[in-house]
């Protein structure tokens, strides 16, 4: 693993929710590393805390009454910086039993705080990829000129025309179809694989040190997504850009990830090299991860036109969130040595073998 | 033989502008474009193709939830193309669908009990009594708690919605499903649920599907016989495991190794087989004569742009190549 380049220690991001008088624990104890130069994929079904992370790092959650927690510290050539720097002096927290109880926030400071720490950063060192590119482009403004919009703003490069020469030298970059045509398109005038392109060009044409991408494929057809996981994959050896990639496809992340954190109501419950988390022989798994990659179908599911092995029951409620293990009511693999543990406490992320964490009581002590 | 298809098309017309005086340059969209094919009882049909490629439209073609353009429908030896609502109205208890969308499907404000007994109700006369017991055995069929009758659509997680738009399908008694989709936009863990689910159900109540899905895997596993649609037509149909393992047409192979290439890291640095570009999905306002994968095909590129691939009188047909096996090409590869 390279040097670190965005740490983030013990991230919690609760949001208010008035009529249940109750916090959504969107996120919830998240500690992860990403190294640069170096893909870090979460990997999670939705609700499990993936996107809000994200949005947490970008300083992107308008939360209302909520918190955000933690440390997020972000290196880059010019020092260290920590992205959630004196926000808790906006906030007041009533805790009980570690757990957060009530919430007083400065909303007004929170929120310029934020602007203040986040200006030098969105865009510029950090940039973002949504999942419907679509509806992330302006659809009143043509591809190009937001493009041109976003190197003047986040570059060096100030002069109209050298901007307009560096947005078409992305739309290339990133295998656009006659960048000099598509740059005068609107949004609604290209195809979503095409959107996903020029998102792609406008996030990369500040040459980021990081860059977040939020599902970049779901919702694009099967040919199209190859070609765009293709294209990331070659950017990535290319440019060496650092990325946190988001997805629920396995298929996708095992073809980009270095790293993979597994995702399960707000926490990570494993973490650790790709090939380790993902491949089928190591069988030190969180039985969360196991079940996820058995319930897809594979060749030998086809082959005997079997069922397949699904995971019963539902994610749990970010409200109520379970006082054991969050994985407890679904696991299948609960013994009767720990099932007092799994029911009462919420186990530790537990190093196993190097680099690898697990948090499952079945490689407790 | 539970449905029979022949020659089925479905063309929207597109109107170019917002004045009448303008409606000149009306425009006809082929979102189905001559398809045939057929389900027997107790079978199941993958339909699958890129967004766009009309199987959704089939799907509703089929059901009569829109008027075909033309082309031949018999369901249960009933030619229903052009039968008169009423008389499609007992028939409509056999054929249903699971939509897509049941965020659309399901009215919001309505709670789960009360839409579970309008289904039942609109095709049988039933006391109140029997409703309730036939809900009862709806749930245990789909697997749903009976908490969740008073609750509404908007409560309900993914897979539990999808349970009831599962159970209405079968409410008003119906054996032959048109299923949209049902795995998309569900998590990979309720996914697999979803697709147990109906198998069990068609093992138990003898249903018959046309599963209509891009997710090729999913397909794969719980189809006999795959159909391929490439812009509106069916460009390969036959039994699953030759289509994923021995397909013929250069369309499918394409779809099957966006699939296969996923599974490695290494794959990743491999070219694709492709042009670049032209990979986007048709255009419908910028058509091509003959084969309409032409512009995309990587055979047509290899085999230096034959004529015949352009040519507006030799579009491919489907035609037998043997063992229920059918393809529409020039150059099966």
């Amino acid at each position: 693993m390279g040097a670190p380049l965005l740490e983030i220690e013990n991230l919690r991001t609760y949001f208010h929710s008035r009529s249940k008088r109750a916090f959504i624990r969107a996120v919830d104890g998240v500690t992860m590393v990403i190294a640069r130069g170096e893909t870090l994929s979460v990997v999670g079904e939705s609700g499990s805390g993936k996107s809000v992370t994200a949005l947490s790092i970008m300083g992107l959650l308008d939360a209302g009454p909520g918190v955000i927690s933690g440390k997020i510290t972000f290196r880059t050539d010019g020092g260290e910086r920590n992205l959630l720097h004196d926000l808790e002096h906006y906030v007041t927290l009533g805790e009980q039993d570690g757990r957060i109880m009530e919430v007083s926030k400065d909303e007004a400071g929170w929120r310029k705080q934020v602007e203040r720490i986040m200006a030098e950063v969105r865009g510029k060192e950090i940039a973002m990829i949504f999942q419907n590119p679509k509806s992330a482009l302006n659809p009143f403004v043509t591809v190009g000129h937001q493009i041109t919009e976003a190197i003047r703003l986040h570059t060096p490069t100030k002069h109209p025309r050298e901007a307009k020469e560096r947005s078409l030298y992305w739309l290339e970059r990133v295998k656009m179809d006659s960048p000099r045509l598509r740059f005068d398109n609107y949004p609604y005038g290209l195809s979503g694989g095409m959107c996903q392109r020029a998102m792609i060009a406008m996030a990369l044409s500040s040459e980021p040190a990081l860059l977040i991408a939020d599902e970049p494929t779901t919702g694009l057809d099967a040919t199209i997504q190859s070609t765009i996981v293709g294209l990331l994959a070659e950017l990535k050896s290319e440019l060496g850009i650092a990325t946190l990639l988001i997805s629920h496809d396995i298929r996708v992340v095992s073809r980009l990830a270095d790293d993979v954190a597994v995702m399960y109501g707000g926490t990570v419950v494993e973490y650790g090299p790709a090939p380790e988390i993902l491949g089928a022989r190591f069988g030190l798994k969180h039985p969360y991860t196991a079940a996820l990659l058995a319930s897809r179908p594979s060749a030998q599911n086809v082959e005997e036109k079997g069922g397949l092995p699904a995971i019963e029951g539902e994610v749990p409620d970010p409200i109520d969130v379970p006082r054991g293990c969050r994985f407890y009511a679904r696991c299948n693999r609960v013994t009767e040595d720990i099932r007092d543990a799994c029911a009462r406490h919420e186990p530790a992320l537990k190093e196993l073998t190097p680099g690898h964490h697990v948090r499952c009581w079945l490689y407790g002590d | 033989m539970i449905l029979e298809v022949t020659n089925l098309r479905k063309h929207y017309r597109q109107r170019a502008g917002i004045f009448p005086a303008l409606r000149s340059r009306e425009r006809f969209i082929p979102a189905v474009d001559g398809v045939s094919f057929c389900l027997e009882e107790h079978e199941t049909v993958g339909l699958v193709g890129e967004s766009g490629c009309g199987k959704t439209t089939i799907g509703r073609a089929i059901l009569r939830l829109t008027p075909a353009t033309s082309g031949r429908i018999v369901f249960d030896g009933h030619d229903i193309t052009a039968m008169s609502a009423r008389e499609l109205r007992p028939l409509r208890s056999q054929m249903q669908m699971i939509f897509q969308d049941l965020d659309a499907a399901l009215n919001p404000k309505m709670r789960v009990r009360a839409i579970l007994a309008e289904a039942i109700t609109t095709h049988h006369r039933l006391s109140d009594g029997e409703v309730a017991r036939r809900i009862g055995e709806l749930l245990e069929q789909v697997n749903l708690k009976a908490s969740k009758l008073s609750n509404f659509p908007r409560e309900l997680a993914g897979g539990e919605k999808r349970r009831v738009g599962i159970a209405r399908a079968l409410a008003v008694g119906a054996h032959f499903i048109v299923a949209d989709e049902p795995t998309s936009a569900l998590d990979v863990s309720i996914q697999a649920q979803v697709v147990n689910l109906l198998r069990d159900l068609q093992r138990q109540l003898g249903l018959s599907y046309l599963f209509i899905s891009h997710d090729l895997e999913v397909v794969q596993l719980i189809s006999r016989r795959v159909a391929v649609m490439y812009l509106g037509k069916i460009v390969e149909m036959g039994l699953a495991d030759r289509i994923a393992r021995a397909a013929r047409h250069p369309y499918t192979h394409l779809l099957w190794s966006a699939l296969v290439e996923g599974q490695s890291k290494e794959a990743s640095h491999a070219p694709l087989n492709t042009r670049t570009g032209a990979w986007e999905p048709f255009d419908f306002e910028r058509p091509v004569s003959g084969c309409r994968f032409a512009p995309r095909c990587p055979v047509y590129e290899a085999r230096g742009r034959p004529a015949v691939c352009t040519d507006a009188a030799t579009e491919p047909q489907l035609h037998d190549i043997g063992g229920r096996h059918y393809v529409a090409g020039h150059f099966p590869v």
